[in-house]
């Protein structure tokens, strides 16, 4: 481990400028040039979800894939919202991901931080315990879930999404590899001062894993917003459904009105998107960590 | 905050840490996973034992069920079509587990600096993984059509001989593995990333100092410390392998001539197709205790192997 | 301070959650002064759920004591998953539409109404439902259902196609081998142009085709006892060759289940379908001239139809009385020719044809009337038995071998066959 010094000071300032590397020949980071296909076949979905959504009814449906639409037909997306009740669904779906987004955070924290640097009796044990409920498939949960949902009357309605999915192991087993990556000598220093074992999580712990939290954040709300099965379960009414569960009515089994189906896709998936480029300001190198030795 | 302090002495020569304890770090420890308990016990480990108890049973979820004792477990054990599917999933896991992970830690590093527009290009890789299986389903059977599939009209024009992909017995499978991979790289990434950001810039910096190239620096500073997250994603991958169904039911549905029926998917055919959902549970069960294990052996390697900087 | 706020943000979205929702729960059920509030559950979109809202509003209008609300309940599988859970939560929908495939299985629940006594009645007139959607209802002599949906199988034909090929196109006197022939000649490598299209799934929409070819042939699915299989006859080695020759030939478009063959067929690379008016919207475009005939025949032109019901569930008799008396009102002649009017669906109701309305109907949806004709030619059905899912699965492994070139038809469907005996002598 270097000591910080002055001289490495210095030459940390020095470092900023590429050492003898040969002199560029384009004007931008030949990363672009790996980077840039790469994103294009990743953004396949995207385009063909955005051509399917501008085509006509028959276009859309025809086999093999008419790739240039006769015209943009952006009218599609305003049929769509107009032919469900698509505030509605939007609404469902925020309440029902960001209660679960903010249940996560809070629930899979605190029980993370315990299994990552408290000792309790029983410790591994309940860990293993709690894990193992990731393992069985979800197709056999379905109904036992349905029904003890139904036993606190909560059946259709949002409160009834929520409730089974404000804590998941995943969460739990994630946070508690990410606390343990952080150096335990701030913590220790914090408690030797007396700061109660909540006071180091909100204090040090946190703020030190902001990158772990926003990616639990994006993956919690993605599995939410994107959700369609258990809504499917517990949702009767059709006001009270969220999006994938209302997207779902414009689709039967004979893919009629694909280019509505897929107008209605990519407007739901933007808010997601847009939570990804917001929560790109948490994935940023944690600066507390220079100064230790 | 206050200045570092001395380290603290590890608990290595003394009595076991938790008997050291007073009761006040038990009671600490317990009130901080108590809410996470209670969620999940009530909302997964009763539906767990509910399951249990249904695969135990003759039962279709329609007409009153009763208790056959372990005859579903029995019937399992001489299952053909059962073990077909145990061999379909363990292929699928075996290559889906270290091609995601290794492309997700080539990407995750590829996407770890700051040129212009890396947020963008971040962003498209997190496409696939938001979008719905169902979409990706439909998407892949066009891309991969025989006759007219976008990947068949490239190999034509490259002079290689057309493929069937989704409809030969053959091919399918690993079909399924690159289009999961595809979906799924995302995640993994994003995951890589995040463990990225906690690497401190002055280790990086400091083994270049010492002369090391950019691939050792990666090899012997940054792989160890993503040891952590590397893992986390060994075990998750897994268990999501070892579930896979999703995308198999908005394709192939287990076809063709069953060669992409993994076990998950065999399990929905008994509850829900053929209406026998005690065997399914069943299936379910066995399924739980061989990913149990094999996740305990993964934590066991990484408790030795896995470095954590406290 | 930031501790609290996180917490009391999550409650109070937790609270919101529920509490904007607690009037939310369907309320059905019987009040004081005797008006009924009963469910009825679909998997309709589209204009079909146009439809059903339309109608159901039309009930309650001209119904004061009962009051039908119609809910969405997913597509296809998935919703079978949400009415077991309903049923297992002890409170199942008044009225659900389910896949006649499901139906004996159905049957076995307890809280699934007996209709004998009810349709019965002649006001009923029973017997005017066309058999096939007749015998999907009935369950072991129970009647547990009221004909929500009939379809068939019927050819349409690219008649563009056919007039570059030069080949006349099909008429009601068509053999298998002139649709051989046909299908041989319409397929044009170079042009992606296949004669015909097989869904190719191993599910029972592969296999429903092939019975229709079995029975034409002369060929029964089961021994009339019902406890041996009796496909692997000489008509069903027939059928299967026939399937075998054009696959090998490449004749055969092979859709793997997400039915895009209809999308192939108005893009001009298919000469011939066998399908059903389900895909008349989509074909029915505009995008290629079409037409559609009986099916081609060997020993007879059967078809195969696929039926769906609507089950009523026991809620309690106000419930059950009021379910039964919106059914009547919805099969009845003149309220089921104006849903398919408004849908597309064929009449479940054999006086369809004689009734006022049908002229505009037959006009609405060109070659509606080929199938309508046809339901007189479904006069076979699967067997209504709880272990048909079963051997569907294994015949459609079957036909899917044989498509893929992996197996010989008398092969197969010998395999085939004794796994069948063994699933029909199993205990249940």
């Amino acid at each position: 481990m270097t000591s910080t010094s002055a001289a490495t000071a210095e030459r940390l300032v020095t470092l900023d400028a590429p050492p003898a590397r040969p002199r560029r020949r384009w004007p931008f980071s030949p990363w672009h040039l790996v980077l840039a296909p790469i994103a294009l076949i990743m953004l396949i979905p995207l385009i063909w979800m955005l051509i399917l959504s501008l085509e006509t009814s028959s276009e859309a449906q025809s086999f093999p894939l008419v790739v240039l639409p006769s015209g943009l037909h952006f009218h599609n997306y305003v049929a769509t919202w107009n032919s469900e009740p698509f505030g509605n669904f939007f609404l469902n779906s925020a309440l029902y991901s960001l209660a679960t987004v903010a249940g996560n955070l809070v629930f899979c924290s605190l029980a993370a931080y315990a299994f990552a640097r408290l000792k309790f009796f029983g410790r591994d044990v309940l860990f293993i315990l709690l894990l193992a409920t990731l393992m069985v498939p979800y197709q056999v949960l379905l109904i036992p879930m349905f029904l003890i949902v139904k036993h606190l009357g909560m059946v259709d309605s949002v409160g009834g999404l929520i409730l089974p999915n404000l804590c998941s192991a995943f969460g739990i087993f994630m946070l508690r590899q990410f606390f343990r990556t952080l150096p335990i000598e701030l913590e220790e220093a914090a408690r030797i001062d007396g700061t109660s074992r909540l006071g180091i999580l909100f204090k040090i712990v946190l703020p030190l894993s902001l990158p772990a939290l926003a990616t639990l954040a994006i993956i919690q709300f993605m599995w939410s917003w994107n959700d369609f099965l258990w809504p499917l379960i517990i949702i009767d009414t059709a006001s009270h459904a969220p999006l994938q569960l209302g997207l779902s009515t414009l689709q039967n089994a004979h893919r009629s009105h694909v280019n509505l189906v897929m107008a209605g896709t990519v407007m739901s998936q933007i808010p997601m998107l847009a939570l990804f480029l917001i929560a790109q300001r948490w994935f940023i190198r944690s600066i507390a960590f220079t100064g230790i030795k | 905050m206050t200045a570092p302090a001395q380290p603290t002495t590890t608990a290595r020569h003394r009595p076991p840490a938790w008997k050291r304890l007073s009761g006040s770090e038990h009671f600490a420890g317990w009130a901080f996973v108590a809410p996470a308990v209670v969620l999940i016990a009530v909302f997964m480990l009763i539906p767990i034992v509910w399951s249990l108890l249904l695969s135990l049973q003759a039962n279709d979820l329609l007409a009153p069920g009763h208790y056959i004792g372990l005859a579903n477990y029995k019937a399992l054990a001489k299952d053909s079509q059962f073990r077909s599917a145990i061999g379909h999933t363990i292929v699928y896991t075996v290559l889906f587990v270290p091609v995601s992970i290794v492309g997700a830690l080539a990407l995750a590093v590829a996407l770890d600096r700051k040129i212009r527009g890396i947020r963008f290009y971040r962003l498209a890789v997190f496409i696939p993984l938001v979008t719905s299986t169902v979409a990706t389903g439909i998407l892949f059977l066009w891309l991969l059509d025989p006759t007219f599939g976008l990947v068949n009209y490239i190999l034509h024009e490259l002079g290689l001989p057309q493929q069937q992909f989704l409809q030969d017995p053959n091919q399918a499978l690993y079909c399924i593995v690159a289009m999961t991979v595809w979906g799924w790289l995302g995640f993994d990434v994003i995951i890589y990333l995040a463990a990225l950001q906690g690497i401190p810039e002055d280790l990086l910096e400091a083994s270049q100092m010492d002369g090391a190239s950019r691939w050792s620096t990666f090899r012997s500073v940054v792989l160890p410390l993503l040891g952590p997250a590397t893992l986390f994603l060994v075990v998750w991958s897994t268990i999501n392998a070892l579930q896979l169904f999703d995308e198999i039911y908005v394709t192939t549905r287990g076809g063709p001539l069953g060669s992409t029926t993994v076990i998950v998917y065999y399990l929905y055919q008994q509850a829900f197709q053929f209406f026998n959902a005690g065997y399914g549970a069943a299936i379910a069960y066995v399924l739980f205790i061989a990913v149990l294990i094999v996740t305990l052996i993964q934590l066991w390697i990484g408790r030795r192997r896995v470095y954590y900087t406290s | 301070m930031k501790r609290l706020f996180l917490l009391i943000a999550a409650s109070a979205l937790i609270v919101a959650g529920c509490g904007g929702s607690s009037g939310g729960s369907s309320s059905a059920g019987a009040s004081p002064h005797g008006h009924v509030n009963i469910t009825l559950w679909h998997g309709y979109t589209d204009v079909e759920a146009t439809a059903i809202k339309k109608l159901t509003q039309e009930f309650n209008a001209t119904h004061p004591n009962i009051t039908v609300t119609p809910q969405f309940y997913g597509n296809s599988d998935y919703a079978l998953q949400k009415v077991l859970a309903a049923i297992a939560g002890g409170k199942p929908p008044d009225i659900s539409y389910l896949y006649g495939s499901w139906a004996a299985n159905i049957a076995t629940n307890p809280t699934t109404v007996d209709l004998t006594k009810y349709v019965q009645s002649p006001s009923w007139d029973w017997n005017d439902f066309w058999q096939a959607a007749r015998n999907v209802a009935t369950v072991n002599g129970k009647i547990i259902g009221v004909p929500a949906l009939i379809d068939n199988l019927a050819l349409v034909y690219n008649k563009r196609l056919f007039q570059q090929a030069g080949i006349s196109p099909p008429t009601a006197n068509w053999t298998w081998s002139d649709f051989e022939n046909a299908a041989l000649k319409l397929t044009n490598p170079a042009k992606k142009q296949f004669g015909w299209a097989y869904v190719n799934d191993a599910g029972e929409d592969t296999v429903w085709r092939f019975w229709a070819m079995l029975w034409q042939a002369g060929g029964s699915i089961l021994s009339p006892d019902g406890k041996q299989a009796a496909f692997d006859s000489p008509a069903g080695v027939k059928a299967l060759t026939l399937l075998q020759t054009l696959a090998k030939h490449n004749s055969i478009y092979l859709d793997n289940g997400s039915d895009n063959y209809p999308g192939v067929f108005t893009s001009g690379h298919i000469g011939m379908l066998w399908t059903g008016p389900w895909d008349l919207s989509q074909i029915n475009t505009g995008q290629q001239p079409y037409g559609v005939q009986i099916l081609p025949g060997d020993l007879n032109h059967q078809t195969i139809s696929g039926p769906d019901n609507w089950v009523v569930f026991n809620n309690g008799s106000a419930r059950v009385n009021a379910a039964v008396e919106f059914l009547k009102w919805f099969t009845s002649p003149k309220i089921d020719l104006k849903w398919a009017m408004m849908t597309g669906d064929l009449p479940i109701r054999q006086s369809a044809t004689k009734q006022a309305g049908y002229q505009a109907y037959v006009k609405k949806y060109p070659g509606i009337g080929v199938w309508v004709q046809n339901l007189n030619n479904a006069t076979q059905s699967r067997p209504v038995t709880t272990t048909y899912p079963k051997i569907s699965t294994v015949v459609g492994q079957a036909v899917q071998s044989v498509l893929l070139g992996k197996a010989e038809p008398q092969q197969a469907l010998s395999n085939a066959a004794k796994q069948v005996d063994g699933i029909l002598s199993a205990p249940s």
